[in-house]
């Protein structure tokens, strides 16, 4: 200690030496003569003050020497300061200076007194002895020492707190030497006036606000209808910034009030089965979500009891809470709340599908937030609807009370299960099911239901097992939840898939589909030759009857007997039970012709491929077959009578020439007209069997063998009727044609009946004119023949030669003209039905214009005129 | 003392003496040196200071000051 003084002490008498020789340079070199003295005065300036007034801290010391030096405008020294100090600070270890603040310090003080010097030789009078109060010189020179000129203790106030302040602004701190204590004072003075602000204190307006936020009104925040939200009353006194708070933190009171009311709606609206599980579903989501809001909620106002620090009050007692707070808290809330109020506003109409589908809708949002909350909606919400359509597709089961799902059953009859039964509800359909989804999944669940009833099969279960684990989960509930569309298409194509094959196997395997509907063109489409034929001669002679004499039970006997008799007795029993003949209403002067039938019963399942419909359009093709198979009938018939026979023949030669040129040409003339009838007839004839029905048959065999499910199979046979309708001229836009066609039909009959009674004409002729020429055992023969057959008793065997040769030409005669007759009309009609051909739009009709017509000889004989 | 010490010390000395220069301490670097040791010592630099600030004014004005303060206790 002692070494350390007087240490202390040289250094000191080096110090004042070197001072004072400084400061009178022109003294010699011997110690001036007050050393002495000064070194007495400065030990006892240096014993007096042992201890800093201020805080030591070198770098708040260098940041004020710095900004001093930046305030009198020397902003590079202040950098060069800077840079200085810096490594004047890093120097560390030994033989550096341990005490930095201290020489900062120093050289500060020195700076600055001597800058005060300078400034102010005349006012040593400031600068005596008064440094008790001088702690810390402050930043404004100029200002301190042009203001203070008096020495009165006044001076030492002012600069006292001048210096107070000033320490302050410099950003050193002064711990005491604060009497007036202006800090406190400028806080408390804004305590009260917030207090005179604020009738409410913050405490009850948060606790208010939480009431509010369950929808509960509190002492000052209410709810008010006008404004539709929770406000504080107008009469009480806040600040407008407190109220625009409280009004925006209440506005999460607004939506959970929304929300809530909807909740309680819903819950009490449930046994009047307005509600559906769906919107069950989606209110038990909303109450999950509001009791994560409750939990937060009751966090809050356990927080809320702490009393919110003033400003006076340093530090932080516990987690109180502010209405600031109170906003930083709710912003996240306040966001889930929006949504669910938003969800909530969407669905107050909408019941099952239609709901999900608004839900889902809302969820195609980009924020992962809204998208997370939303999904998890979603999960609750659609998990009925799932638990519906798996139940559908693995079970035909549709348990659907609140009709929520997007498929409809129609208690229908069993043949239209399949086509009426049940059909798609689009407004029920959500959106994230596709369009070809739904129609899959309703046809997967028609097909079983299908099965179940109509073909009374047991198989489809199976089936269903087989689906349901290739498509990895179980037929129990649950598995299937929102978001996992895929899973759901995956196994619904699964279903799908082997419900449709078993479908189809059932169909052509047990209930024969392809063979009742080859047997169904066999007789109905009069694809089994020889059986019609030998119908058409049975059946023939009956039907020219008038249409109201006729017993079906006779039809009924004389059907079976052909079917006898033709290569269609080896068709299967089955088959065969199911044919026919049938009736139609007729009226008055109907003749058997016109109403006589047949008829395929096809039951059940196969009627809903061969519904009233479909067999309507059948039987009209029948008809129209049938008539063309009469006529082409009549003529084979006639040209069983023209064929040339020893008895016409030998005609010729008895005759006059006179007479045997017209028979002969009235002859020629009947073969003529025949053999073009009869190339019309077989053209068409051949057309309808091959061009029409043949194609259309093979085409729908092809089909129907890669036809995946029963609507495709439907499609197919529509399609093949159609375009059989089309092509025979049945259809709409041949209608003029048809009535063509039936006209030159009549025409032929005509000519049939014409024919018959020429040749019958010719036969008479000649029986009487051999009669008149053979020997007598014939002439008996034929004389008893004659006897026996008294067509006109009299007047042909009592009159000569002559009058036979008159009658015979009279007869030719007007049977040539009738023929003529017939003839004209025929050309015509056959020319107008060629004529209106091309217009036809069905192609293939071009090709019976080419076999009618491959001549041209029709189109030459009368060119169109364009 | 080692010459990395000596080196350090120099090397400070320097730094304050620019640093004084930069604020126009009027300090020249042997006084530096001698008010940097005493400082290290543990004396108040408020006092140094002023010490620095009596005995550099005139020899005219400081005598009567002595005289005064003298008589002050």
């Amino acid at each position: 200690m002692e070494g350390v003084d007087h240490k202390v002490t040289d250094l000191v008498k080096e110090l004042v030496l070197r001072l004072q020789s400084n400061s009178e340079p022109t003294q010699n070199t011997n110690p001036p003569p007050d050393f002495q003295k000064s070194l007495r005065y400065a030990l006892r300036i240096l014993s007096s003050r042992m201890s800093p007034s201020i805080a030591a801290d070198s770098a708040a010391m260098a940041e004020s020497i710095k900004r001093h030096l930046a305030t009198q405008g020397k902003s590079s020294e202040a950098l060069t300061f800077a840079d200085l100090y810096s490594k004047f600070a890093s120097k560390t270890g030994p033989g550096s200076i341990n005490n930095k603040w201290a020489v900062l310090y120093l050289l500060k003080v020195i700076s600055e007194d001597r800058r005060n010097l300078k400034n102010n030789q005349s006012d040593s009078r400031v600068s005596s002895g008064f440094f008790t109060s001088s702690t810390t010189p402050g930043g404004l020179p100029a200002l301190f020492d042009a203001k203070s000129n008096d020495v009165s203790s006044n001076s030492r106030v002012l600069r006292s707190r001048e210096s107070v302040e000033k320490g302050w602004s410099n950003g050193v701190l002064s711990v005491s030497k604060d009497p007036k204590n202006i800090r406190e004072l400028a806080f408390k003075k804004f305590v009260d006036l917030l207090k005179e602000e604020n009738e409410v204190s913050e405490e009850v307006l948060v606790r208010d606000v939480l009431y509010a936020c369950q929808g509960i009104d509190g002492k000052y925040v209410k709810f008010d209808k006008n404004v539709d939200g929770y406000v504080l009353n107008d009469s009480i006194k806040v600040p407008r910034a407190t109220r625009i708070m409280v009004r925006k933190l209440c506005e999460l009171g607004l939506l959970f009030r929304k929300v809530k009311g909807y909740i309680s709606e819903s819950m009490d609206r449930f046994p009047a089965e307005d509600v559906g599980t769906v919107g069950q579903a989606f209110c038990a989501a909303l109450q999950d979500e509001l009791s994560e809001y409750y939990k937060l909620l009751a966090v809050l106002e356990s927080q809320s009891v702490n009393p919110i620090p003033s400003f006076s009050e340093s530090g932080s007692s516990g987690n109180y809470l502010s209405l600031r707070r109170l906003s930083v808290w709710f912003a996240e809330p306040m966001v889930k709340m929006r949504l669910m109020a938003v969800l909530v506003d969407k669905c107050r109409v909408l019941r099952g599908g239609a709901m999900a589908g608004a839900i889902h809708l809302h969820a195609q949002h980009g924020d992962p937030l809204v998208h997370e909350f939303m999904k998890r909606l979603l999960r609750r919400v659609c998990s009925p609807l799932f638990e519906m359509v798996r139940s559908w597709v693995l079970e035909g089961e549709l348990e659907d009370i609140f009709a929520e799902f997007f498929i409809l059953a129609q208690p229908v009859k069993v043949e239209s299960l399949w086509r009426e039964g049940y059909r798609l509800h689009a407004g029920m359909l959500p959106s994230f099911i596709s369009q070809s989804l739904a129609q899959r999944i309703l046809r997967t669940g028609k097909s079983i239901n299908f099965l179940r009833v109509c073909c009374e099969d047991r198989g489809w279960a199976d089936a269903a097992m087989e689906a349901a684990a290739a498509a990895g989960m179980t037929t129990g509930r649950g598995g299937l939840g929102y978001g996992e569309t895929d899973a759901l298409e995956t196994l619904v194509m699964e279903a799908a898939k082997r419900i449709d094959k078993h479908l189809l196997d059932v169909m052509y395997k047990q209930y024969k589909f392809k063979e009742h509907c080859l047997a169904i063109k066999r007789y109905l489409l009069l694809g089994q030759g020889d059986f019609v034929q030998y119908l058409m001669d049975i059946v023939g002679p009956e039907l020219s009857e008038p249409a109201n004499t006729i017993s079906s039970f006779k039809l009924a006997g004389l059907l079976e007997s052909a079917v006898r008799s033709s290569n269609a007795q080896y068709d299967d029993r089955d088959v065969l039970d199911r044919l026919r003949v049938k009736m139609m209403p007729h009226g008055t002067g109907d003749r058997g012709w016109d109403v006589f039938s047949l008829d395929y019963d096809a039951r059940v399942p196969l009627d809903t491929v061969f519904t009233e419909s479909v067999m309507a359009r059948y039987l009209r093709i029948f008809n129209f077959l049938w008539k063309l198979r009469r006529v082409e009938h009549a003529l084979i018939g006639a040209w069983k009578a023209m064929k040339p026979n020893c008895i016409a023949s030998l005609s010729f030669t008895k005759l006059q020439g006179a007479v045997k040129l017209q028979l002969l040409s009235t002859l020629r003339r009947c073969q003529v007209l025949w053999d073009e009838m009869n190339h019309f007839v077989s053209n068409l004839q051949y057309y309808i069997m091959f061009e029409v029905l043949e194609v259309s048959w093979s085409d729908f065999s092809n089909e129907m063998d890669v036809a995946k499910d029963l609507d495709d199979l439907l499609a197919a046979h529509q399609k093949y009727l159609h375009s059989i309708v089309e092509k025979s001229l049945l259809g709409e836009r041949s209608q003029p044609l048809y009535k063509t066609l039936f006209v030159l039909f009549d025409l032929i009959l005509r000519f049939r009946s014409h024919a018959d009674r020429l040749c019958e004409g010719i036969y008479e002729l000649q029986a009487r004119t051999v009669g008149s020429s053979l020997p007598s055992q014939d002439k008996t023969k034929l004389g008893r023949h004659l006897n026996e057959k008294p067509s006109e008793p009299g007047s042909w065997v009592s009159d000569g030669r002559k009058a036979l040769t008159q009658r015979a030409s009279e007869f030719l005669r007007n049977m040539g003209q009738d023929l003529d007759a017939i003839s004209k009309e025929y050309s015509s009609v056959l020319e107008g039905f060629i004529s209106q051909l091309p217009v036809q739009q069905h192609i293939d009709l071009k090709f019976l214009l080419f076999r009618l017509d491959f001549t041209e000889f029709y189109s030459r004989l009368h060119p169109v005129v364009s | 003392m080692d010459p990395e010490a000596a080196r350090t010390a120099r090397e400070s000395l320097d730094l304050a003496f620019h640093m004084s220069n930069v604020l126009d301490a009027g300090l020249d670097r042997h006084t530096l040196s001698v008010l940097i040791a005493l400082c290290d010592l543990g004396l108040n630099p408020e006092a140094l200071a002023a010490v620095v600030k009596e005995l550099r004014r005139e020899p005219s004005s400081s005598s009567p000051k002595l005289e005064t303060l003298s008589s002050v206790p």
